[in-house]
Order: structure tokens, then sequence, then C-alpha cells
């Protein structure tokens, strides 16, 4: 009886024991040192996530103990619990390596100086594309593996334009005063707007700034430097005279923005490479798409026929774990060359390890851009873009400028438009 | 034996029977009954306190979605009354840098309506007759715009411009898989009611599951009806989508008769159902509680079955003990009782046990102590009559013998035997005086003999010599005590009855001891009788003429047997021809002045 009694009382706590541990492995971000799983977070499993699990195969190869789950949060739950868990102080729940995006990475490293770990031991920043090491790395230390490839490229219609009378050479290496004659022409000859815009989304402008070596922040990434910004206020020209030139599409979201294209309304698509599956993703347009590089600032010296949007990069947070996260990064995204290949052909990644490029599948032929290697055109593209350092608060002044940018369409005076958002953008960023 | 006994206590015949089997039946009857009364009235009391408590929280879940249904409706105005979205909704395309304007103050207005929105997990769509859209978050509808104009949803939010309805609509790829509840309101002109727009907004199921999950638990689960029953959201996730008629009905009973709760069998388990009306969704909050979760974890039955058990058993065990205590006293008189009927009235009873066995025995004893006292007063008085009735027998001289024996002196003083005479009136007086002294003292055998001699003597005189007696006493014996005339109707009845048709013959006396008991035989060699004959002859003295004394053989014995007991007595031994014999016993006594 008394037997029978202890061994009830053994196998209870044996199962609540059991009980808990499962739980704790349920919770997946706290990886204490008991638990060896790595926890990856990301946000879109038709690109990150899903190059992420080719890496995370890669690494099933060498080391197959090693557990790695990925786990997908939209992009604006990501960021907010990282704030919510970083600022509470309590690791907890958090995971070990998280995508941040460029123009948000700074933002991070400097709001939480403790809460990443170092990589400089683990990757060789000279590996990677030199545009991506200002955002993923704070005083001399690189904190982030830097994951796709921001490059930007005009996308264009080869058929309309041959219908308007240009050929892709006419739109390579233009600037945008060019674009904005032969939109006018196409849209005369054609009927079909040049390009959809978004008046939420300032994408295109901040592109231009970035061919030119130019930012919404000074070099320190805090002051905001709008005012007397040569850059910006060509841009903001350039961009008024493309609105008045009516040659654009208005589009309100994402998806109206895919439809632009997708449904043949518009020419011309000027945006990062990664928009290319999307493209491809329409098959009937196949052959009828090349891709040149970006128009550059037509007044503005510096600026040259290259620029980045977008792209984002790999951080392991300092939580316990990180060694081996660490190790995972550095084996996989940090110097695997062959895994560049595959997330290329499979997922459409094109990366910013330099050696990749060396790969066969970076010289690859693609049918759908009538035959052009795109992916190659891409690399010396990536190697002119201007070094910018996003800052901290890239959002946050954008926010400012859209409503500004709109004063302006609406006619007030450029100078004095930029001068509001920098006074603007003064009061708020203290 | 015992295993007998033991048995017998238990049948329902015995007091211990009857006591235990009432005690055993009334217990458990009495423990089940009380048991099932508490657990129906906590149960009753255990109902109408959840129902009060779930009642209140299905008022604080009508509450908060009432407040989302005002956030909507706030909204759904202000988009309505907004010009920029109408403009936006009716105008025609116009160049760039118009439709620039246009857009950028739409998402304007639309940002600065939804940000007095509380629950940010909606989704707004509008689309216009224009063609034109806006979606604030493109996660909530990933399908097309032009799906969503295709769809019932649109369809029937123009059939009724009038209201802002909410619509279920399934999982599927339009939706990321993720189950919708959808509102959705037609723009509508306030001048000419056209339709220029209808707005949509979009709750996920699973936010939409946040006004109540806090509620839920195990057993106790919210299902959202909509007015076709099917569940539009429950924290069951298997069952949204489903529709049942069964929780519909009861929701619509529960409403129209005013009912607190129904309890409802679906599928085999009963289950409370609560329910409420949300008017302005058109839909049903229905609380399902599982009755037998519920209450198993208020009534641990198998524990109340077992801690029942255990008090009902101990009880009985009690019951049993005192039962055996309180009847044991009583089975021991019983059993005393029933041993004096069987042996004699001088088995007392012991008391003892309880006051009313004490009692009872104390009774019982008192009436035997009554009943011996009587038997013996009655033995005693019932002995006294008989010896008074053999004294009188005995005093009683004959009148005829003393006639007769007169006569003869009378004749013999005629004939002048003078001697004769004298000395049968001596003898006659000597036998007289014996006769006439206490009848209950003893004499010795001396003098006994000295009285038969006397009688023979007269009798002699009487009758002549022809009769020859004969003593033969053991000398030891002379000294011996008996009753005085014991041996005299014996001789008297030699005389009469053995020599009746005789004048010789003998008779021989003889008186011996033998160990404590003294003999004495009387015989002769008369001519005996049939002994079944002579019985009533020996009873009833025909010729009483001839007797000395009323006492008679018969009586003779019946003295003996009454002086000395049942030990002593008188056999007679005779055959018709023969003689008789006469054997008389009584114990031996010897006066102390003798034995001095």
């Amino acid at each position: 009886m008394k037997k029978a009694f202890v061994a009830l009382l053994a196998s209870i706590l044996l199962l609540s024991a059991c009980g808990s541990k499962s739980e704790n492995s349920a919770s997946g971000g706290n990886s204490g040192s008991t638990s060896k799983e790595i926890t990856v977070w990301a946000w879109d499993p038709n690109f990150n996530i899903a190059a992420m699990k080719l890496a995370v195969d890669a690494y099933a190869k060498t080391n197959a103990d090693q557990k790695v789950s990925v786990v997908e949060y939209a992009q604006d739950d990501i960021i907010q619990k990282l704030n919510t868990g970083l600022n509470s102080g309590t690791t907890n729940g958090l995971p070990n390596i998280v995508l941040i995006e460029d123009y948000r990475a700074q933002s991070f490293l400097k709001a939480y100086p403790d809460a990443f770990y170092d990589l400089s031991n683990s990757i060789k920043a000279s590996d990677f594309a030199d545009y991506k090491i200002a955002s993923s790395s704070l005083d001399g230390k690189q904190y982030g593996v830097p994951f796709d490839s921001g490059v930007a490229g005009l996308y264009v219609r080869t058929d309309y334009l041959k219908d308007a009378g240009y050929t892709v050479d006419d739109l390579t290496n233009i600037d945008w005063d060019k674009y904005i004659e032969i939109a006018k022409d196409v849209k005369a000859k054609t009927g079909h707007d040049m390009l959809t815009q978004d008046p939420n989304d300032l994408g295109l402008v901040r592109m231009m700034i970035q061919s030119a070596g130019s930012w919404y922040t000074k070099e320190d990434g805090t002051t905001p430097d709008l005012k007397d910004n040569a850059a910006l206020k060509d841009a903001f020209t350039t961009y008024k005279a493309l609105m008045e030139s009516n040659t654009v599409k208005i589009t309100s979201d994402w998806s109206q923005f895919l439809a632009g294209f997708n449904s043949g309304d518009v020419a011309t698509v000027p945006t990062g490479n990664w928009i290319t599956p999307s493209v491809k993703a329409e098959a009937s347009q196949s052959g009828k798409w090349a891709i040149v590089p970006m128009p550059k600032l037509k007044n503005t010296s510096s600026s040259v026929n290259a620029t980045n949007i977008g792209g984002s990069s790999w951080y392991v947070l300092n939580v316990p774990g990180k060694e081996q996260a660490a190790e995972f990064l550095a084996k996989t995204l940090g110097s695997d060359v062959n895994l560049y290949q595959d997330m290329l052909t499979k997922v459409g990644v094109i990366g910013t390890l330099k050696a990749a490029g060396e790969g066969e599948a970076y010289k690859q032929a693609d049918e759908y851009f009538g035959g052009q290697k795109t992916v190659e055109d891409f690399s010396p593209w990536t190697q002119q873009i201007p070094q910018v350092n996003f800052g901290m608060n890239t959002y946050a002044i954008e926010d400012i400028l859209v409503p500004e940018m709109q004063n302006y369409l609406n006619g007030q005076d450029l100078d004095k438009v930029l001068a509001d958002a920098q006074s603007q953008a003064e009061s708020q960023l203290q | 034996m015992k295993l007998k006994q033991s048995t017998s206590r238990f049948s329902p015949q015995t007091l211990f029977g009857k006591i235990f089997v009432v005690m055993v039946v009334s217990t458990i009857s009495v423990a089940l009954v009380t048991s099932l009364l508490m657990v129906q009235v906590s149960q009753k009391l255990f109902m109408n306190t959840f129902s009060i408590t779930n009642t209140k929280i299905i008022q604080q879940i009508k509450n908060s979605f009432e407040d989302f249904n005002y956030d909507i409706v706030t909204v759904s105005g202000e988009v309505a009354q907004s010009l920029t979205v109408k403009t936006f909704l009716t105008e025609g395309d116009k160049d760039s840098l118009s439709n620039n304007f246009s857009v950028y103050r739409m998402t304007d207005q639309m940002e600065h309506i939804l940000s007095s929105l509380d629950i940010n997990e909606v989704g707004v769509a509008i689309i216009g007759v224009n063609g034109r859209s806006y979606f604030n978050n493109r996660a909530y509808w990933t399908g097309t715009t032009g799906e969503l104009k295709g769809s019932t949803l649109y369809e029937e939010t123009i059939q009724h411009p009038e209201k802002l309805s909410y619509h279920y609509f399934k999982g599927d790829e339009e939706t990321s898989d993720q189950p919708l509840i959808i509102a959705s309101k037609a723009l509508r002109n306030p001048s000419t009611k056209e339709i220029y727009g209808i707005l949509f907004m979009m709750i996920r199921e699973k936010d939409f599951r946040q006004f109540y999950g806090n509620f839920t638990s195990t057993g106790n689960d919210v299902v959202i009806l909509n007015h076709n029953g099917q569940i539009v959201s429950s924290n069951l996730a298997g069952r949204i989508g489903q529709t049942s008629k069964e929780l519909l009905q009861s929701a619509e009973n529960i409403r129209t008769q005013n009912l607190d709760y129904m309890t409802v069998s679906t599928s085999g388990a009963s289950e409370i159902v609560l329910a409420d009306y949300l008017q302005t969704y058109d839909y049903y909050i229905v609380n399902l509680i599982d009755k037998k979760m519920a209450l198993e974890k208020l009534f641990p039955a198998k524990q109340i079955i077992l801690t029942g058990a255990a008090i009902v058993t101990v009880s009985l065990m009690v019951i049993f003990i005192i039962v055996r205590r309180v009847t044991r006293s009583l089975r021991i008189l019983v059993r005393q009782m029933s041993s004096v009927t069987k042996r004699n009235l001088h088995n007392y009873i012991t008391i003892g046990g309880s006051y009313e066995t004490r009692e009872l025995g104390t009774a019982f004893n008192y009436m035997l102590d009554e009943l011996n006292d009587y038997i013996s007063q009655l033995v005693e008085t019932q002995r006294e009559q008989r010896n008074a009735e053999l004294a009188a027998l005995q005093r009683q001289i004959n009148p005829h013998f003393l006639y007769n024996t007169l006569a003869s002196v009378n004749i013999l003083v005629q004939r002048g035997n003078k001697e004769k005479a004298t000395e049968t009136i001596r003898a006659l007086i000597s036998l007289l005086q014996n006769t006439i002294s206490n009848v209950s003292e003893t004499i010795t055998v001396e003098q006994e003999l000295i009285n038969l001699k006397h009688y023979v003597f007269i009798n002699q005189v009487r009758y002549g010599p022809g009769i020859q007696v004969d003593y033969f006493v053991s000398p030891d014996c002379m000294k011996a005590q008996l009753p005085k005339l014991i041996l005299q109707p014996f001789i008297e009845n030699s005389f009469f009855h053995g020599f009746m048709d005789r004048t010789t013959g003998y008779i021989y006396v003889m008186i011996a001891r033998e160990g404590g008991t003294l003999v004495c035989e009387v015989v002769d060699n008369g001519t005996g009788m049939d002994l079944e004959a002579a019985g009533s002859r020996l009873s009833n003295p025909a010729n009483k003429r001839q007797m000395f004394t009323g006492i008679g053989v018969r009586n003779v014995h019946e003295r003996i047997l009454l002086l000395y007991g049942e030990h002593y007595g008188v056999t007679i031994e005779s055959k018709p021809g023969e003689g008789t014999k006469v054997r008389l016993r009584i114990p031996w006594l010897i006066s102390s002045e003798d034995e001095a």
C-alpha cells in the first residue's frame, strides 16, 4: 500500500516535470543553456523565411544535432515584440536570431547597446557589399550578417518602349529628366503610364538621394538633414516634375503596386531587385522585360546610376545560446557560397556576400528578361551604391516628409517645405 | 451449536436481528436520502449562482461587443459623412497629380478616422463604384479587389444599403485561410440614396474571440451564432463555421421565453445553455457549460460515495455493538427463563443488565418465590389433612368390635370363667388405651407386640383358638420405633379374610432389620386372594363390623408413605388357596431414650 503510494507520487512528480519541460520548449524564444534549439524570427515566407530554411537545411548536413526553428511574424509584430522585450529588460520569449530591415537596424543597435551580440569575430565585414556595413555595424563592431541586396534597377517593358520608338539603350544610364521626357512620349504614343507611385511611400525619393550619397540625416545618423539638402531638393523637384508629367499611376497600397505592372498598366518599375520574383509571377509578359540601371539626378553631380532600396540583415540577440546562433550564421549566411546559389535559384534572393557573385547562379541568363544576365548586371551596380548611414529615424522623418511633399506638390515653396520638415524633425526627434 | 446460536441471533425473528435490520436499513436510507437531498439542493444553488455569474459574464461580453460595434458604427458614420472619401470614390480618373492628391487625402482622412478605433486589429476596405479602392491593411483581404467586389458579401450589402450588417466569411485564399467577421455598410448619397461605395470592416475571428476569450475555460465555452445558426466565432476552434440549429433553437427559446438558462442534451452530453441576443449584430452569444464537467468539479462523486460509505460502515459497526450490548442481557434472561420451565422452579435468575431486564428478572424471581411458597404451603396442608383423616380413622373404634368383645366377655362371665373374662377385659382396656392416645406417636416394637397379642387374644376368645399366631422378632428390633397399630390391620385382615371359611390356620409375624430398614412381615396360610380382584375389597372392607378401627390395609400404606416417603410402604403377595404375605418396610428408628 505504502509502496504503491510512493510509486504514484513519484509518477505524478515525473509527469509534472515532463509537463513543465515541454512548456519550456514550447515557449521557444527562451532558449536557455539547457535548450540547444536556435529560434529565428523573420517575416516573409516567400523570401527571407524560405532563404533561412535553406540555410537551416545546409547547416543540418554538418551539424545534425543542432535544431533551428524558424518562426514567422509580421514585420510590425517583430519590431513591437523586440521593443517590448528589450525595453522590459527580460530576454524571455525573444529569439536567438532576428531579421531587421536595414533602415531600422541602427535604431535598435543604438537604443539597446547590449542587446545584440558582436559578430566581429564570427564574420568578416569586408566579405560583404560595402554599403550594407554602415547599417549593420556600430562603433566598428559588426552586429549584423548582411542578407539580401537592396540594389535597385529600372525594370522596363521593352515592347511598350518599342511602340514609342525607344530601345533599351535609350533608357540605360539616363537621368530622371530624360526619363520624364521619355515617359511623356510613351504616354502619348501608347497611352500607358510610365510608373506607379503611392503618395504615402517616398521610396523613389530615398533611392534618388542615396544615389547622390545623401540621406534624410547627416552622417552621424541622427541630425536631420532636410533643409538645404541639395540632393533632397533635386529629388523633390524631380518627383514633382514626374507627377506633373501626368505619367504616374497613383496606387494606395502594395497589391495595387503589384497589379500596376502585372496587369501591364505601366511601362517601367523603378525599384529593388527583390521585385524580380513578383514581375516574373506574370508569365504572360515573359520576354517583354529588361532591367537597366536606375536613372540618376541630373542636377546633383554626386548622383550615380546605382542606388538601393530595402534590404535587411540578420542579428544575433545577446541571450543564452548566442554562441551557437553566431556559429550557425557564420557557417551558413556568413560564408557558404553554395547556399547563396541555392537561395538565388530557388528563392530569388540576391545576396550581398561578395564571393557569392562568383558562383554559377549569379551568371545565369534569364529568359524572362530576354536572356539578360540580370544578376550579373546587378553586381557592378551594387558596387557603385553610395554608402550612407540610414541612422535611426528614416521612417520617422519620412512620416514628416509625406505631407510636406503634398504641400510642395500643391504649390508651396520647396525651401519653405523642407525648412518646415527640418524644424518638425528637429522638434520631434530630440 | 455455537454456530447455530450465532445464526439464530441474526435471524429476523430475534429482537437483535430485528433492531439491527431496522437500524441498517434506516441508516443507509437516511444517509442516501440526506446526501441526495444535499446534492440536489447544492446543485440547484450552484446552478443558480452559476447562471447568475455567467449571465453577468455574458452581459460583460455583450458590453464589449457593443463597445466594438459602437466603434465600428462611429467609423462607418464618419466614413459615410466624409466628403474626401466620397470624392475619392466618385470622381473620375484625372491626371497623376490630382490622383495623387486624391489618394493622399483619402489615406490621410482614413488614417484620421481609424485612429479613433480602440481596436487595432481591424482591416478596412472601401470599394467605390468608380473602381477605386482603399485598404488600410492588405493582410486581412489578401485576395484581389475584384474578388471582394464579386463576393456575395458585396451583393448582400447592396441589397440592404440602409443598415450596417455583420457577416461571417469563411477562411479561404482571399483571407490567408483566416475566418473573418466582416461588418459592411453601403455608402450612399444622402439625398439621392445612390450608392457610391461599400465599406468593409474586417476582424479576424481569432481577434473577435478576445471579447469573450478570457471568460472561457474547459467545459465553459462561448459560441457566437448568426441568425442562421452558423457558428461565426467560438473558443471551440473546431466548431467555427458549423451550423447548429439546435443551439439556435435553444438561444431563441431563452430569448423569447425569458429563461435564465436551459439544459440541452447534445450528443450524449448534458449542457447548460445560457444565451443573449446581440441586437446590433443579429448574433446570439451562447454560453455552453458542460454540466458534467462543471458539477464534477463541485461534486467529486467518487469521494462523496466513498466518504458516505465509510460513515455508514462506521455507524453500522457502532450500531451493531450497541444493539448487541443492549440485547445481550435480554438474551441471557430469555435463556435462563427457558431453562426454568424445563427443570424446576428453583432456578433463580441472575439479576443484571439494563434497568428493564433487571426489573424483569426481579419480577420473575419474585414470581418463582411466590410459586414455591404456594406449592410448599399446599403440600403441607394436604399432609396435615391426610394426617387428620388417618388419626380420625384410627380413633374411630368400631362399635361392633366393642359390642362383640363385650358380648364375649358377658358369655365368659355367665359361664363363670372369671379369669378369662378378666383377662379379656384387661386386653381390651390396654388396646383402647393405645388407640385413644396420640395417633402420631411411635411406639417400640415390644409395645406393638403387646398390643397385637392383646388383639389376638380377644379374637381367640371370640372365635376360638383354631388360628395360631406366632411371633418371630429379632431381639435387636425390640427397641425399634414404629407407628402405633401399624401391624394390627394386617392381622385383622388375615383373621377375617384369610380364614373366613376356616377355623384353623396360622399367622406368622416376623420383624427384622435390613440395613436402615425395619421389615415386618405378616404371613398367613389362609385362602389367599386374587390381588387384582381384591383391590376393591381391600380399600373398601365389606364387613366393617369385624374391624377394630377405621384404618384399613390401604390406609396403612398411605400412612407410611405420608410419614416416611416413597421409599417405604407395603407390598402384598397373595394367591388364592396359598395364603397371603404382607411385607411392610419402614425406616429404622430408635428413640433417643432407648438408645441411651
